[in-house]
């Protein structure tokens, strides 16, 4: 220990009466998460991993006809990047949110850390308030980058013709680009909601692989119950659902009924679970780290 | 322990108040006959017009078409929801490629449970995956295989839409049975009201073998057997279909006697 | 603030975790600028208490008010001038030393330019203060600890187990440092199971045994009460010795393996032992049976809580 003066205050020192305000709090989130790698390589292979995968689909000999536009995906850029987004919608996008959002939590009963930030001057509440915007933040910014990269390289291997939509119509090149854009945009509504089931997950599970994990696997079982025929009442609800929103947009004349049904069900599911998990972490007693 | 049975009774609430929406809402599937209609319809008139632009046939737009299609699941199986087993019987005006005698072609139809459906259109109306252009180059056939995806909002009235069933003789020779009387099998495809009527049989010297009365819902097979026996050394069957209900083929249909 | 009013001010607190009862009732006061210790074996409660008095653990009975605020009415702002940690403390390990106490300096609000690098000088940790916290050594980050909570400028601080862990230097420096900051006039609220510890740096003390309070006064009143730990005393002439001890004011009794059992006052024992040295017999073994705080506590958890 250093032989300095302890801190130089002759009389009982006066309390520092200075708070942390939101700002500051989503700013402490978004430190730590830019300080972990898992965060850049989640963003890094956002931009990336597109590319492999266009080339890969464009190199096929029998294009895949089993998925919408895929019949098309090797001769047209647009349709290979609305079949990667009919891929991507499965399984990608629930995982690449929660790799943060179902760590976000967890990872203070991790590193045994609530205990430190708990005893400043912020409240369980501004932290939940900042973690979940920090979540959502990711989750958008990581879809805005998957989106922009699939679009970009999908036309700049497969080409930018025209594309026939999903009523047969011819769409001319200058159209399609919007029609893409948004339908990869309809995506975002989804994941917000898994976004919030991470969150839920990581912190009544207090644990990261629990968090990351289930809400994929749930979301695979969501598609199994929404392909059942006897389930077709469920459907619309389904978080997955709004995943295939976007076919209405194609459509000629477009439809928008399942994108604004998926658009309530998703704030609905959003609301749920982040208001269980809320209920959680304001009643929790932090007897660990 | 305790938080494992509390998180099992929140999750069965969740599946209950699930259930409780689904049976609330629900109204029968989204996947309607009037909607594939015209969903088919609509799909085949652009993806058609797009093939004829391709080979060079000018004048044909989709609303020149006037394509109608009436869509069936199947027999025997309520006519909504997704399946494999969809078939639309579609009519529609092109100078350059007549309809058949029965007046529509027939499409195989694989629906998912999403609404989105794959159309396969059939290949002596439509021709194959690829086609050749105007200028000699073989490309893709719009028309030869498609994607459509239904509105579930869009309007559900029933198109009014009806194609009859066509009654066909199967059977490539005559089949003689023990007691030397002559049977054949008939076919009776997609379409409204199934095929009723009866079919003559007359041996190439002129004997009458019988008349058998038909009657067949769609997409059935029959056997019918003629009372009259074979009269020895005859070559040749001639079968006559007349139908009241359903398409008969227009000419009748001559068989060569097995052995 | 009311300058009257308590430091800590805890009135009936009890929690319960499913059977167990880890606070039974505690009733602990401490008075600005005091130096209290809660003085209790591993299991007594002590860290439940302070994890209660940090808002990480609702109780579920009783009143407990820092510097007259409380959680229930004020949220937060009960921690205004609050800091320490329970248990060891801990940090971002992917973040260096300094950058986590940048990190928590923001949720404090923001700290005066400079004190980062004076928390650091007073731990001692402005050297390694740039490696990642997943590389300290378990001193290192109870230090970090302490530099954390004194990037808050509190007037109490709130310390479970301070020295807990460290090598004998560092127990012998942390111990500075607490009587150093309480010297410049902080309230400190320390916990610990070492009544050496608690003796040379509090003023007052309560003592907790299995969730409820065994003891409550000043370090004098301990002191006064506390009894002699028992010795064992093993020795190459035990016949001889036993002689000796008729001569001071203890009891003796012998076990099995011919060593003795001896009880006496702190004085007597001593005199007892030099003398056995002073008969030319050898010493095999002198140990105390028990640490002068089970001593404490044999006896406190037998005659009812003595509350100030």
């Amino acid at each position: 220990m250093s032989a300095t003066t302890a801190p130089a205050h002759g009389t009982t020192p006066r309390a520092r009466t200075a708070r942390a305000g939101f700002g500051a709090t989503l700013g402490f989130e978004l430190r730590k998460l830019r300080a972990q790698w898992r965060t850049r390589a989640v963003l890094l292979g956002a931009l990336l991993l597109p590319i492999p995968v266009a080339f890969a689909i464009h190199a096929q000999g029998n294009p895949p006809k089993d998925s919408l536009f895929g019949r098309y995906a090797t001769t047209n850029g647009f349709a290979l990047a609305l079949l990667v987004l009919g891929y991507a919608g499965q399984w990608v996008m629930p995982l690449l949110t929660a790799i943060v959002a179902g760590d976000i939590f967890a990872s203070e009963d991790h590193h045994g850390t609530w205990k430190t930030i708990l005893t400043r001057s912020v409240s369980r509440g501004s932290f939940f308030g900042a973690k979940t915007v920090a979540a959502m933040g990711f989750a958008i910014l990581v879809l805005l980058i998957l989106s922009a990269s699939t679009i970009v390289t999908s036309v700049l291997v497969a080409g930018h013709g025209d594309l026939i939509g999903l009523s047969g119509q011819l769409i001319p090149a200058s159209q399609a680009w919007h029609l893409v854009a948004m339908s990869w945009l309809t995506a975002i509504p989804p994941t917000v909601a898994f976004t919030g089931l991470a969150i839920l997950l990581g912190i009544w599970s207090r644990s990261a692989a629990v968090g990351i994990a289930a809400p994929v696997v749930i979301g695979f079982v969501l598609q199994l119950v929404g392909s059942m025929g006897s389930a077709e009442a469920l459907r619309p609800y389904l978080p997955t659902s709004a995943y295939e929103a976007w076919h209405g947009f194609l459509a000629s004349p477009s439809f928008h009924g399942p994108f604004l049904t998926g658009l309530i069900a998703s704030a609905v599911w959003a609301a749920i679970t982040l208001g269980l998990s809320w209920t959680l972490l304001r009643r929790r007693d932090i007897t660990g780290g | 322990m305790r938080r494992i049975i509390l998180t099992f009774a929140a999750a069965v609430l969740v599946a209950v108040g699930l259930g409780g929406v689904a049976v609330a809402t629900s109204s029968g599937s989204t996947i309607t006959v009037p909607r594939l209609d015209r969903a088919v319809a609509t799909s085949f008139s652009n993806v058609y017009a797009q093939e004829a632009a391709i080979e060079g046939h000018t004048g044909i737009t989709p609303s020149s078409l006037h394509a109608k299609a009436m869509c069936d699941r199947g027999p025997n199986v309520t006519q909504s929801g997704p399946g494999a087993t969809w078939n639309c019987l579609m009519s529609w005006t092109d100078p350059n490629v007549p309809m058949p005698p029965t007046g529509y072609g027939k499409f195989e139809l694989n629906v998912h449970s999403n609404g989105c459906f794959t159309v396969g259109s059939p290949s002596s109306l439509i021709g194959y995956q690829t086609i050749t252009d105007r200028r000699g180059r073989t490309v893709n056939n719009p028309a030869y295989e498609f994607d459509t995806c239904l509105d579930p909002a869009s309007d559900n009235t029933p198109t009014g839409t009806t194609f009859p069933s066509a009654l066909t003789i199967t059977s490539t020779t005559v089949n003689v049975a023990a007691d030397g009387t002559v049977g054949v099998d008939l076919a009776c495809g997609v379409g409204a009201g199934g095929c009723q009527g009866k079919v003559a049989a007359v041996t190439d010297s002129g004997t009458a073998l019988g008349t058998v009365d038909v009657a067949m819902t769609e997409q059935a097979t029959a056997h019918l057997t003629f009372p009259t026996a074979l009269p020895a050394g005859t070559k040749e069957v001639t079968f006559t279909p007349t139908t009241t209900i359903g398409f008969a083929p227009p000419k009748p249909v001559t068989l060569e006697v097995q052995g | 603030m009311n300058s009257a009013a308590l430091a800590v001010d805890a009135e009936g607190v009890v929690k319960s975790f499913g059977a167990v009862r880890a606070v039974d009732g505690i009733t602990i006061r401490v008075a600005p600028g005091e130096v209290y210790g809660v003085l209790g074996p591993n299991g007594a409660g002590k860290t439940t208490f302070l994890r209660m008095l940090f808002g990480l653990i609702r109780p579920d009975e009783g009143t407990l008010r820092v510097f007259g605020r409380s959680w229930d009415d004020d949220g937060t702002r009960v921690l205004e001038g609050v800091a320490g940690f329970v248990e060891a403390p801990r940090f971002y390990p992917y973040l260096t030393g300094r950058q986590n106490l940048v990190a928590l300096a923001r949720l404090d609000g923001g700290v005066r330019p400079g004190l980062i690098e004076e928390v650091l000088d007073t731990v001692d940790l402005a050297d390694r203060a740039d490696r990642k916290v997943d590389g300290y050594s378990y001193g290192m980050r109870q230090r970090l600890g302490v530099a954390a909570a004194l990037l808050r400028e509190p007037r109490l601080l709130v310390l479970d187990e301070p020295a807990n862990g460290l090598d004998p230097a560092g127990i012998r420096d942390m111990r500075a440092l607490v009587k150093r900051l309480a010297d410049s006039g902080l309230t400190v609220l320390l916990s610990s199971h070492n009544m050496d510890e608690v003796e040379e740096i509090c003023d007052n003390v309560t003592i907790m045994n299995r969730g409820a309070v065994a003891f409550h006064g000043s370090i004098a009143d301990l002191r006064a009460m506390a009894p002699d730990p028992g010795h064992l005393l093993d020795t190459t002439d035990n016949a001889r010795a036993l002689e000796i001890a008729d001569r001071h004011q203890v009891k003796t009794e012998a076990d099995e393996s011919g060593a003795l059992h001896v009880v006496g006052p702190h004085d007597a024992v001593s005199g007892f032992v030099a003398d056995v040295v002073a008969a030319q017999v050898r010493l095999k073994q002198f140990t105390p049976t028990q640490t002068p705080l089970e001593a404490l506590f044999f006896m406190l958890t037998n005659t009812e809580a003595v509350a100030r």
